[in-house]
């Protein structure tokens, strides 16, 4: 198991892949936070809730961007071939998975970590530049921190299992994007008939742990544990389409 | 010196094959027996069943779309099949302790990530399979392909990737080689290293299964032919038993396979 996760490590570095997602990801925490910081009205940026949201999008870019570095680590060894080589040397394909899940992880937490120190930092100087007075407790901005790498490592969790279980990586990346980007808004906001069953989906409990919204999601507990349960699921759903299937 | 134990565990019995009289006796390195694999109506593999003697060089013959890879990847583990099995040193693959130490396989001669360096290639493979990065190296020299091995295989030839599969196949010191048309891509020298390479590694009594359709160049290599045609068997023998020392590979495998001989 080790051996399989040392590979996966390397397989991780060893190409632009990783580092791309990570300095796209880290622009975008930026772009975002100043756009926020500067767009939005004085009296809107000064409650606490607010402020939690606004830094809250730098966790939740790092899901994004660690699901698809989840997901592509598994698609693009099918895309390119490398899957046969890999599945020779590890013909036990579960150890191969549940090591990318771990690579994935630590790699997706640090994207996170970095994503919502980021977040933090940048948006508490540029609301401080403005003269808005910050409001959020050292607890607050631990949870921020601490809360975004944990969901995004657990979403790198959930791009490994859906990656394995899809295969095919324009539609695996683009699915992830178009349920954090679009589906799962429109499930938890837009569609009123649904009542609070959007608190319950994965990007809101990922939102939740590190409390971005006290008001509509749910505790930072209850989001981790929901969160834990659709990674299981997601890499067992991998684990499974992954045994038996043949590789081409 | 092992001391002579008459009950000697089935794990010794796999490592140290009992030897019965000549060579011929051994225990056989690859055995297919009845392998069939179907997708839907099509049956890709029918039937097939053959063995590898070590220390050959067998030649896998059969026109594109016979189902020599097909029967390849049933072999190597990758795909599950229908009916039948097929064993490598006596288990299916997928239940081999260390495969990469007694079988090294190239199926395609592209099976890289482009952004990847050759070196970082074999190490990732390396690291899988606890094999130490000074092995990386030797292999890297062994095909020659040391003063390359940084740079990103998207800048390597067909030849030089055909190269780095058969660097990355040779990691453990496998005891079976088993390659899938290795000579696509190369030119008139690597297609004479290749051959001295493949002839020098069955010299050492290691084994060597590999697929081809170019039947000239393929009859200086091999010892043991073995054709298919629409997944059955055809024939299979010692080249020279087949050829009758008269006829070329080429007229045995038009004339058995329905072409014009």
């Amino acid at each position: 198991m080790t051996a399989e996760l040392r590979s996966e490590l390397l397989k991780q570095r060893s190409t632009r892949t990783g580092l791309g997602l990570f300095a796209g990801l880290l622009g975008l925490v930026l772009v975002a936070m100043l756009l926020h910081a500067y767009a939005l009205p004085a009296r809107i940026l000064d409650s606490t809730s607010t402020q939690l949201m606004v830094f809250g999008r730098g966790g939740f870019l790092a899901i994004l961007f660690a699901a698809l570095l989840g997901a592509l680590s598994i698609t693009s060894e099918i895309r390119y071939g490398t899957i046969r080589s890999t599945f020779l040397v590890s013909p036990r394909r579960g150890r191969v998975i549940v090591a990318k899940v771990w690579a994935s992880m630590l790699v997706g937490a640090a994207f996170g970590l970095a994503a919502s120190a980021l977040a933090a930092g940048v948006g508490t100087a540029a609301l401080r530049a403005r003269g808005i007075d910050v409001q959020l407790s050292g607890g607050d901005y631990a949870l921020l921190i601490a809360g975004g790498a944990a969901a995004a490592g657990l979403w790198a969790a959930i791009g490994v299992g859906l990656g394995a279980v899809l295969r095919n990586q324009v539609p695996t990346l683009i699915g992830i994007c178009a349920w954090l980007l679009f589906v799962e808004g429109l499930l938890a906001g837009d569609i009123a008939a649904l009542g609070d069953v959007g608190r319950y989906l994965p990007g809101a409990a990922a939102a939740a742990i590190s409390v971005q919204n006290a008001d509509t999601l749910l505790s930072p507990v209850v989001g981790l544990v929901l969160l834990v349960i659709y990674a299981t699921v997601a890499v067992l759903a991998g684990l499974l389409a992954t045994a038996r299937r043949d590789v081409a | 010196m092992r001391d002579l134990n008459l009950a000697r565990s089935a794990d010794d019995r796999e490592r140290f094959p009992v030897v019965i009289g000549d060579a011929g006796a051994r225990d056989p390195v690859v055995t297919l027996t009845s392998l069939t694999k179907r997708y839907g109506d099509l049956v890709a593999v029918d039937e097939l069943s053959f063995s590898l003697r070590p220390g050959t060089v067998t030649g896998f013959f059969g026109a594109n779309g016979a189902g020599k890879t097909t029967t390849l990847r049933l072999l190597l583990g990758l795909a599950e099949p229908t009916s039948g099995e097929a064993l490598v040193f006596g288990h299916r693959y997928r239940e081999l302790d260390d495969p990469a130490r007694r079988v090294g396989a190239v199926l395609e001669s592209s099976d890289f990530h482009p952004g990847r360096s050759g070196r970082d290639h074999l190490r990732t493979l390396a690291l899988a399979a606890e094999i130490p990065s000074t092995r990386v190296e030797e292999v890297l020299a062994l095909v020659e392909l040391a003063a390359a091995a940084h740079r990103r295989v998207q800048a390597y030839s067909l030849g030089m990737r055909q190269r780095l599969g058969l660097a990355g196949a040779l990691l453990g010191n496998p005891q079976l080689l088993v390659l899938d048309e290795p000579a696509n891509g190369l030119d008139p020298a690597g297609v004479h290293w290749l051959r001295r390479f493949l002839r020098d590694f069955a010299a050492q009594g290691r084994t060597v299964l590999v697929s081809s359709h170019m039947l000239a160049e393929a009859a200086q290599t091999v010892d043991d032919v073995v054709i298919i045609d629409h997944g059955r068997h055809v024939a299979s023998g010692r080249l020279h038993e087949l050829t009758g020392g008269e006829r070329t590979l080429e007229d045995v495998y038009l004339g058995l396979t329905g072409g014009a001989a």
